[in-house]
């Protein structure tokens, strides 16, 4: 009962210990003169005396050992001494230890750098108060195919943003606190050197206050700010420091946003993250008021915000997500025009991570397995040199050492290798994070922040301790089964030899299956993504850049301003060197996309597709091929019949199959007649997959409008592109200069090559698969290491029987054939364990894989051939030893 | 550690406890004799048991120790009962007997198994 009182007081003792070493030095004296006192007092002469006291003390080393064991700490003692036996038994084997640190480092570090990741995207708290309350809330409109006439931006599916009209209602909820919007907007920023364009958010006036931040400098939005009063901004710390030297107070200071002065009125903490940001590279820079027209407050079909919300306290995501629903089913009965729609949430963190958060977990088990395989390789290792080591021990044991004392030692032994190894591995993992933040996906948010921080460090010690677990127990628990008669009887130096064999067979069995698993995810991933880039665009992405030139309403207020400007625009670069030809239009391909409801001919009902306003040189430029009718020409400007051409999809989709060509779509039932005059290719304008990622982009019905009727349809042009000869340098600069010749107030924004913004949106699956071909690589070869070392172990093991079978006639090349032989069957038996383990596992692989089954016999048979081949190489090479085996000096010794 | 030391520590621990209640202050060597001499000779203390036993006494607050100078002039570390350790012994004194005389019952009736 007293136990943690007695383990403080031996604790704080041990910690001087040349107290307590004197204390029991005298106390044990002092017992021995009185004992001689008493055998003087019996008649014995003094030296007598002396002797019998010495006697009955049982030794003065002895009595003061027994005192120093209930006395002190003996585990730490032990601990002390072992760590230093330990720390020079390692050093007597330099190629032992090297080996054995180097395979942990790695292990370890790359455990270290894939767990500081999940630790930046998905552990630490959001920079928000309290941020396990926040709720992302959105709303989802069934079947969004038919969704009514007024036109939709929709980036995924089914999930749409929500309408303001509804907000009101959504907050009013008990279950939520608050509930605020934000939408991404940008603008130019003029007025302070080069025109930039600013990415910036139209928030509520509760924003800020929903997720508990506050300005830094300044104040938030009020009610009136968001009621429309004169333009005021919050602007981000960094633009206070660029725009205005950041000083402490905020002085009536202003910014010139498309055209308007906005007073500042505050000033975010450098730290602040704004929702939008999250996934995304650009940061937010300015926040204004959004301020809501009758549209917005009456429309239950205008998708047009973002929303947070913070649960009320005490209530769980499930009640809320409860009572949200009933709500949204008694307002889709209320508002009939809103009859598909649905409010749904999520935590914020959960949403915001939706995305990367198997790619982490995915990596997160591979690099598991590293790690695994890492640790029975060392084990592996430890176990041979254990062998080596069985006379020391059975002498030890035959002189008295408690096998628990021996097991111990073992145990302290591992623990200093995987401390060692683990930090080295801590500085691996720290190179390798830095590494992998600069390469991650901007689709992970947060990553930027990875790091060492103390969630990692004790990630790190525990797969420190667990290592040492791992691959220390076997070797140690294997000491301890040392028999010393059999060990110390001569000719005892193969002893052993067989349980280690069976053992490393299992290790190898083990590292091969785990290898295994890894390759056949790598190969998954790898054959994903070359099936990914065989995906057809139905465009020429080559040597194409494409920029944004957002015209601001207050200097080109109507679509003549916007098309003269783009016309003009349009000639210079043509006349650039090195450009082939330039187009133009409301979005182009890979950079954005736009639907709208239309009717065809006199079917009332309403159609979805895509609508694109574009200039007559789109086609040429990007490569899409006119297949039937006519192309776009200069007469087809205002004043000349509406016209258009559509895709191939549109005739499938919603004419079966019939030739477009004289057929009328109008975007409402008043709105002007367009006729169809011609056909090009079909085109995946958002990139080769859909947004699951796991499947071809599927081509909706597209409509191309001439961009010199725009007029007739409000799509406002804001992009060019320029295909040039090759080498896209030098075109970017162009661009600006004849930007800033027709109005040195406009900036140009995304500036990229098509094939940049291709790549921006399979990097997220570029990374997982480099990853986890590098891991698999990485265990694939310490399963090769093992295979070469059980192998070659085994051969050094058995040269007496090889000596003796070579001096009875065998030949060198039957001797390295059988033993190739038996380590087929290991390298097999493993593949085989492995197989099914990746067969039983690669579904967790389904949602990371573009059209691929994880069932792929493909993959199974590369993984088994390859590891196989490599199996059997790895054992051949180590089994070439046996041909070195002189069967003269074997025998002889 | 086997059980057949484990109760010798038990009993050992009340026999210094009460050793010292009875005695006063008083070193380990006067201590060992003063067990022998009331076990009359049954009971020989080895110093190898009684010194770690007085150290782990010591360790839970039930004794204490200080260096001081025996009758004879002789350095000796004197330990004492600590008011904890009084409250200690009264609780395994009276836990002995407890069990001493339920034990004993045992031995005593042979209906017990019947």
């Amino acid at each position: 009962m007293d136990a943690p009182r007695r383990w403080w007081v031996r604790l704080k003792e041990w910690r001087r210990p040349e107290t307590v070493e004197s204390d029991l030095t005298a106390e044990v004296q002092s017992h021995l003169e009185f004992l001689v006192e008493d055998h003087i007092h019996r008649g014995l002469s003094p030296d007598a005396a002396r002797r019998a006291a010495l006697m009955d003390l049982g030794g003065v080393e002895q009595a003061r050992a027994q005192l120093r064991d209930a006395r002190g700490f003996r585990v730490l003692d032990a601990l002390n001494t072992d760590v230093r036996l330990a720390i020079r038994h390692l050093r007597h084997a330099p190629g032992f230890t090297l080996a054995a640190l180097l395979t942990l480092a790695l292990g370890i570090g790359a455990n270290t750098a894939i767990f500081s990741l999940v630790d930046a995207v998905m552990l630490r708290p959001l920079p928000y108060a309290d941020p396990g309350r926040l709720v992302a809330l959105w709303e989802n409109v069934q079947d969004p195919s038919a969704l009514p006439g007024a036109a939709a931006q929709t980036q995924a599916a089914e999930r749409v943003a929500v309408a303001p009209a509804n907000l009101p209602d959504y907050a009013r909820l008990s279950a939520l606190s608050s509930v605020a919007a934000y939408a991404s907007v940008g603008r130019n920023l003029t007025g302070a050197g080069v025109p930039e364009r600013a990415t910036g958010e139209e928030v509520t006036s509760n924003y800020f206050t929903t997720l508990g931040v506050a300005p830094a400098l300044g104040r938030a939005f009020s009610a009136d700010d968001n009621a429309g009063g004169s333009p005021v901004v919050i602007i981000s710390h960094a633009m206070w420091q660029r725009l205005f030297g950041g000083p402490p107070n905020l002085l009536n200071r202003t910014v010139r946003l498309n055209g308007v002065t906005h007073d500042v009125i505050g000033v975010m903490p450098p730290e602040f993250v704004s929702l939008s940001q999250a996934g995304q590279t650009e940061r937010v820079s300015v926040w204004l008021p959004m301020v809501f027209d009758e549209e917005g407050l009456t429309n239950r079909t205008a998708h047009l915000v973002q929303a947070v919300a913070r649960l009320a306290p005490g209530v769980s995501v499930e009640s809320a997500r409860a009572e949200l629903s009933a709500l949204s089913e008694a307002l889709a009965r209320q508002f009939p025009e809103a009859g598909r729609t649905r409010a749904a949430l999520a935590p914020l963190r959960a949403d915001q991570v939706s995305d990367v958060r198997t790619t982490l977990i995915v990596l997160l088990v591979a690099v598991g397995l590293v790690l695994l395989v890492a640790c029975v390789n060392v084990a592996g290792l430890l176990i041979v040199r254990e062998l080596g080591r069985r006379r020391e021990m059975a002498v030890r044991f035959a002189l008295g050492a408690s096998r628990a004392r021996v097991v111990f030692e073992q145990v302290v032994q591992s623990l200093v290798l995987a401390i060692a190894g683990g930090a080295a591995g801590l500085l691996l993992g720290w190179i390798t994070t830095r590494t992998l933040v600069a390469l991650a996906p901007s689709s992970m948010p947060y990553v930027q922040a990875a790091g060492l921080d103390a969630r990692v460090l004790v990630f790190a010690m525990v797969v420190v301790g667990l290592t040492a677990l791992a691959f220390g127990t076997w070797p140690a628990f294997h000491a301890a089964r040392v028999d010393p008669v059999h060990a110390l009887k001569d000719g005892a130096r193969s002893v052993g030899a067989g349980w280690v064999l069976r053992r490393r067979s299992g290790l190898l069995i083990a590292e091969v299956a785990v290898a295994a698993v890894l390759l056949t995810g790598a190969i998954l991933m790898s054959r994903s993504l070359m099936a990914l880039d065989r995906v057809d665009l139905g465009f020429n992405p080559a040597n194409v850049l494409a920029a944004s030139v957002a015209l601001p309403p207050d200097r080109y207020p109507d679509h003549e301003a916007r098309l003269a400007f783009f016309q003009t625009l349009e000639l210079r670069l043509t006349q650039t060197p090195g450009v082939i030809a330039t187009a133009f239009g409301n979005r182009l391909p890979l950079r954005g996309n736009w639907t709208s409801g239309m009717v065809v001919d006199a079917d009332p009902e309403f159609r979805q597709a895509g609508f694109q306003a574009v200039s007559t040189t789109y086609f040429r430029t990007f490569g899409i091929p006119v297949l039937r009718g006519r192309a776009l020409n200069d007469t087809d400007r205002l004043g000349s019949p509406g016209v258009a051409l559509v895709n191939e999809a549109f005739s499938r989709g919603l004419l079966g199959g019939a030739d477009p060509i004289g057929h009328v779509v109008r975007r409402g039932p008043a709105m002007p007649a367009i006729t169809i005059v011609g056909v090009v290719g079909d085109v995946r304008r958002t990139g080769r997959t859909d947004d699951t990622g796991t499947r071809a982009a599927e081509v909706i019905p597209q409509v191309y409008l001439p961009a010199a009727q725009t007029m007739l349809y409000p799509l406002p042009l804001r992009e060019i592109a320029v295909r040039t000869t090759g080498g896209a340098s030098g075109i970017a600069e162009a661009i600006r200069t004849a930007v800033a010749s027709l109005d040195p107030d406009q900036p140009i924004t995304t500036v990229r090559t098509l094939e940049e913004s291709l790549a921006l949106r399979s990097a997220q699956k570029r990374f997982q698969t480099s990853l986890f071909v590098l891991f698999a690589l990485v265990a694939f070869g310490l399963a090769l290491v093992g295979v070469y070392g059980v192998v070659a172990y085994g051969v050094s093991q058995r040269s007496a029987e090889i000596g003796l079978r070579l001096a009875l006639g065998a030949t060198k090349f039957r001797i390295v054939r059988d033993i190739m032989g038996r380590t087929a069957h290991l390298v097999a038996a493993g593949i085989v364990v492995g197989l099914i383990a990746a067969l039983l596992s690669a579904r967790f692989l389904t949602s990371l894989l573009f059209e691929i089954a994880p069932s792929d016999p493909v993959t199974y048979v590369a993984t088994a051939t390859g590891l196989l081949i490599a199996g059997i190489g790895a054992g051949g090479l180590a089994s070439l030893r046996a041909t070195r085996v002189e069967p003269n000096e074997v025998l002889k010794s | 550690m086997n059980e057949r030391t484990d109760v010798l520590h038990g009993t050992l621990a009340l026999m210094v406890l009460r050793t010292l209640q009875t005695m006063g202050p008083q070193h380990g060597y006067g201590m060992a004799r003063r067990i022998e001499q009331v076990s009359g000779g049954r009971l020989q203390l080895n110093q190898g048991t009684l010194y770690p036993a007085l150290v782990r006494l010591e360790q839970q607050g039930w004794i204490r120790a200080k260096w001081g100078t025996s009758e004879n002039n002789r350095r000796a570390r004197f330990y004492s009962l600590t008011a904890r350790g009084q409250r200690q012994l009264a609780a395994e004194a009276a836990n002995w007997s407890r069990v001493t005389s339920l034990v004993g019952r045992f031995l005593e009736d042979p209906a017990g198994d019947a």
